[in-house]
């Protein structure tokens, strides 16, 4: 009986121990499934996880490459910039530090103040930087006192150079911080807090070329992110030097000669498209970007009237007036429509469906062939030449010379200018092409658009016989052939006839651009425009009333070459509201020409 | 043999009587010793690393030093003490005990924004330490002295549901909520295997669920804030979530076979907390990966199973008893935290027994083993034991 009573008892128990026990085996299966959920099933996933939590890469910085004129002279370099930072945790009490730092490196009380606020922010085993770009005599005064005051360092950073300030800023360009347009172009660049990125000229353009490629210091960090211990280095590898075409000592010459002029100069080697010298003013000190603006000062720049910021020589776009007559007159001779004999009577306007076409002469020329329209910028010949060509042949032959579209020059923002077409008209207008238009766009007004890159390309072709190379700021290595766009097959004879009415213009002595030929013997060859920039305002004689609006005033155009027996230079100069081509733009290339005959005598 | 208590305790007829020592020491369950001693030493080899090797050796030999006290607590309890010894004196440990407590809520010295210890001079003793003890041995003998057939209804748990309330009361006003919520489940473990009704079992079961949000109401804001963050540690990762997703990282990047000894970096670069106390398996885990964990695992249940045996071979229901509570003890804290470092349980302070670092918790779980022995040295069916 008790027995009984016993054995209900101890099996009632034992029921309610497997109840227990089957509690905690449940509790103990589900310990095990989540183990080897979170280690066999998502290990992998967590050991990346635990990798990025150790590991903390530093970047090792990428030398940018320099940038060197035609010459091998340093047009870009990078210069050692010198900071002076502080590790809190070693500096003691770090007010009075700062303030014995501050008698050699000017710290003000208030930038001490920053400082401390700053401190209290990070971690006091980071560095924390005190003050940048310090000048040799604070750097060497803080060196020799190093041990004065502990926890301090000096670091180095390289910062970039232009030792000619503004000479070639558009060229060169400038750095800045990236955007977000920039991150995305250069998706393949790691951008890092602090980093600058070319924004414009070969700075931009070639920026992955200069950059190189940043390394990598991979260290072990521990939780509150004290180094402790390297891991890996992987150096980095600096970017490449970058050798232009450019020729400073024509460059500076070319900005010499612009002056406080605003406008634009392009000088290339004709018989392979690399530009020698290429400026547009105002210009800009690069180094100023690196320094710093200040809030003024960039104001100042970027809301200059005159576009500081623009390189004028590929984003500006003028009407090219006569120099466009080259074109015409290639044109004309090319079609078989022009007979350089044939004389054409100026009676100084033309009347075209009752409206009168005025010459820049109003008295007229009289009677002129194509050497005299050319020498003496005839506009009635020209007018006649086009109505004779039609819209369609000007626009091919423009377009043959490297007009009306993006010379492709390995520049950023290039606009592309305008040759109008019929086309062309019907899309913008929706009306046709008058022909009226058709006259006025054979002296190089009207709708015609052009930069003074599209000139000097236009000219160099005429130089070298009919080839149109692709413009280009890098030299030409020994290995490689320049880059042609297009080829034209003038005649001997028609060409003979051009560059005769060209040299005309400077060596004649009612040529437009008499005033400009060159000393010595070199001949050149051009031709002047002046380009309307408003409608001129004319007395009931037809007389000009001369404006006093700088603002309305004419561009001034010219375009030569030299010499004329074996073209080497090829130049286009605009000078911005200049008034007359022959006064304004062409002594401007004067200057440039001698300068390049001065150096590199009178035959290669 | 005459029973302390009275009522029908079903093994009337007494237990062992006194042992001569040879008798005890070849009663003593040598295979719980050895599976004890092989969880210790994995324990050892895990502490030796989460200290940081050379560096804190100090903190490794303290470990081994209070690990003997702890062994030598062990062998005490379970052979010096006659067979009824605990049975006798488990009310007086209980009001003891929970004086204790009370004087700790008084006067006790804050550690870690908790006011747990009492300072004893020479050591600080942890109170609640001491209550789960007392809570084990005063229950066992309430059902022992009212042992009756059949399953018990609410008129027979009104006592022992106090018993268990107001020590968990003030402890959760330290507060200790881990420890608290061990005590409940010891408490609650005990009184099933004691015979409550299924019927009464159901309702508290129900009842629980349904003061869930009072009780809610009633936590501290930074456990409201553990509870939380446990279902999103994402939510604050460098906040209340850091513990969870750096354990549960160091966990999972351990992966098959672990990063081997000493090459843990999330263990051995500070990113786990508390990684020698509570977070000690973050480290088992990572360093020896799955095989590890599952290795320790498996020795705790190695463990669980024998105290069961145990248990089942008791004499009388007051053994019975001793021993499923202090397997509980055992078994609940090993489960809530290793839930707790692998993030299926919110963090609650509550070591992981035989292996963090921890000279109280170190003692109870010895002398809830020496408990063990004792039963399984005065059980009458020794002879059957393993």
């Amino acid at each position: 009986m008790l027995s009984d009573e016993r054995e209900q008892f101890r099996g009632d128990a034992r029921r309610r121990l497997l109840l227990v026990g089957g509690c905690l085996a449940a509790g103990f299966v589900v310990l095990g499934g989540r183990l080897f959920h979170l280690q066999v099933m998502r290990g992998g996933e967590y050991r990346t996880l635990a990798e990025d939590n150790r590991i903390s890469l530093k970047p090792i910085t990428a030398p940018r490459g320099r940038i060197f004129d035609r010459e091998n002279r340093t047009l870009v370099e990078n210069i050692p910039d010198f900071e002076v930072v502080v590790v809190p945790e070693l500096a003691g009490p770090l007010r009075m530090l700062l303030k014995r730092l501050g008698r050699h490196i000017d710290l003000t009380e208030d930038e001490i103040k920053h400082l401390l606020q700053q401190a209290r922010k990070q971690r006091s085993f980071l560095p924390l930087r005190v003050k940048s770009h310090l000048s040799w005599e604070q750097v060497s005064s803080i060196e020799v006192r190093i041990h004065e005051f502990p926890g301090v360092d000096l670091q180095n950073q390289s910062v970039r150079y232009y030792p000619f300030d503004a000479l070639a800023c558009h060229v060169l360009g400038y750095l800045g911080e990236p955007h977000e347009g920039e991150r995305k172009r250069f998706s393949r660049i790691n951008f890092r807090a602090g980093d600058l990125v070319g924004k414009s000229g070969v700075e931009q353009r070639f920026e992955e070329f200069l950059r190189g490629r940043e390394g990598v210091l991979e260290m072990e960090v521990n939780a509150v992110g004290r180094h402790v211990r390297e891991l890996h280095r992987n150096p980095s590898e600096p970017g490449e030097d970058l050798h232009l075409s450019i020729d400073s000592d024509l460059q500076k010459e070319a900005q010499d000669a612009l002056g406080e002029e605003v406008g634009a100069v392009v000088a290339m080697d004709p018989n392979n498209g690399e530009i020698l010298a290429m400026v547009s003013t105002p210009s800009y000190d690069p180094n100023q970007f690196i320094r710093g603006f200040s809030h003024a000062q960039w104001q100042s720049l970027s809301t200059d009237p005159h576009r500081p910021l623009i390189n004028k020589a590929l984003q500006g776009q003028y009407p090219p007036g006569s120099t466009f007559k080259i074109v015409v007159a290639l044109a004309g001779l090319a079609a078989g429509k022009l007979e350089p004999k044939e004389q054409v009577n100026c009676g100084g306007y033309l009347v075209k469906e009752e409206q009168r076409f005025y010459c820049w002469r109003r008295t007229g020329h009289g009677s002129v062939g194509l050497l005299q329209a050319l020498t003496q910028s005839c506009d009635v010949y020209f007018y006649k030449l086009a109505e004779r060509l039609g819209i369609d042949a000007i626009e091919r032959q423009a377009r043959r010379m490297g007009l009306g579209a993006a010379t492709g020059v390995n520049l950023d923002g290039e606009r592309p200018g305008l040759i109008p077409s019929r086309t062309w008209k019907r899309k913008m207008f929706k009306t046709g092409w008058f022909p009226g238009e058709t006259l006025i766009t054979g002296i190089g007004q009207g709708y015609v658009l052009t930069t003074p890159l599209q000139l000097a390309t236009m000219i160099a072709t005429v130089a070298n016989g009919g080839t149109v190379y692709r413009p280009s700021l890098l030299k030409l290595q020994p290995d490689q052939s320049p880059e042609v766009m297009t080829r034209n097959y003038f005649s001997a004879y028609h060409l003979d006839v051009l560059r005769q009415g060209l040299e005309a213009v400077v060596h004649d002595t009612t040529g437009t651009a008499y005033k400009s030929r060159l000393e010595g013997n070199i001949r050149s060859a051009g031709k002047t425009g002046t380009s309307q920039v408003a409608r001129h305002r004319r007395e009931k004689s037809g007389q000009i009333i001369k404006t006093t609006n700088e603002k309305l005033l004419d561009h001034a155009l010219y375009v030569s070459y030299a010499p004329v027996e074996k073209p080497r230079i090829a130049i286009a100069v605009v000078v911005e509201h200049g008034g007359h081509g022959g006064t304004a733009a062409a002594p401007v290339a004067k200057r440039v020409l001698e300068r390049y005959f001065n150096k590199y005598g009178h035959s290669a | 043999m005459n029973d302390s208590g009275s009522g029908n305790a079903w093994l009337s007829r007494g237990g062992t009587g006194s042992l001569n020592w040879p008798e005890r020491l070849r009663r003593f369950p040598w295979s719980l010793l050895l599976l004890l001693l092989l969880t210790i030493s994995l324990g050892f080899g895990v502490l030796f690393s989460a200290v940081g090797g050379e560096h804190n050796l100090w903190l490794f030999w303290r470990q081994i030093i209070q690990t003997g006290f702890g062994l030598s607590i062990l062998f005490g309890v379970a052979l010096v003490a006659g067979e009824k010894i605990y049975r006798r004196f488990a009310y007086l440990f209980y009001t003891g005990s929970l004086l204790l407590l009370a004087i700790t809520m008084i006067m006790g010295s804050v550690g870690m924004g908790a006011r747990r210890w009492l300072e004893l001079g020479f050591f600080r003793l942890q109170t609640s330490e001491l209550m789960k003890v007392a809570l084990i041995l005063a229950l066992a003998r309430y059902f022992h002295d009212r042992a009756k057939a059949g399953s018990q209804g609410w008129r027979d748990l009104g006592i022992p549901f106090l018993m268990i309330l107001v020590p968990m009361a003030m402890i959760v006003k330290q507060p200790d909520l881990g420890t608290a919520v061990l005590l409940a489940g010891v408490g609650m473990g005990m009184i099933i295997v004691a015979g409550i009704s299924w019927k009464v079992l159901l309702t508290l079961v129900i009842g629980f669920g349904a003061s869930m949000p009072l009780a809610w109401n009633g936590l501290h804001a930074y456990q409201k804030q553990r509870i939380i963050t446990l279902f999103s540690p994402e939510r604050d990762p460098l906040g209340s979530g850091y513990h969870i997703i750096q354990s549960k990282i160091a966990v999972g990047s351990g992966a098959l076979t672990g990063k081997g000894f000493m090459a843990g970096s999330q263990s051995q670069l500070d990113f786990l907390p508390e990684r020698h106390t509570d977070f000690i398996f973050s480290v088992l885990a990572e360093e020896w990966g799955f095989f590890g964990g599952v290795t320790l695992l498996v020795l705790y249940v190695l463990i669980i199973l024998r105290a069961f045996l145990i248990a089942e071979m008791a004499n009388d229901r007051f053994g019975l008893l001793t021993v499923v509570g202090a397997t509980l003890l055992f078994a609940i804290q090993v489960v809530v935290n290793v839930g707790m470092v692998l993030g299926l349980l919110p963090v609650v302070g509550v070591p992981l027994p035989l292996i963090s670092y921890g000279g109280s918790s170190m003692v109870t779980i010895m002398i809830a083993m020496g408990l063990l022995a004792h039963v399984n040295l005065h059980s009458r069916q020794h002879g059957r034991s393993v």
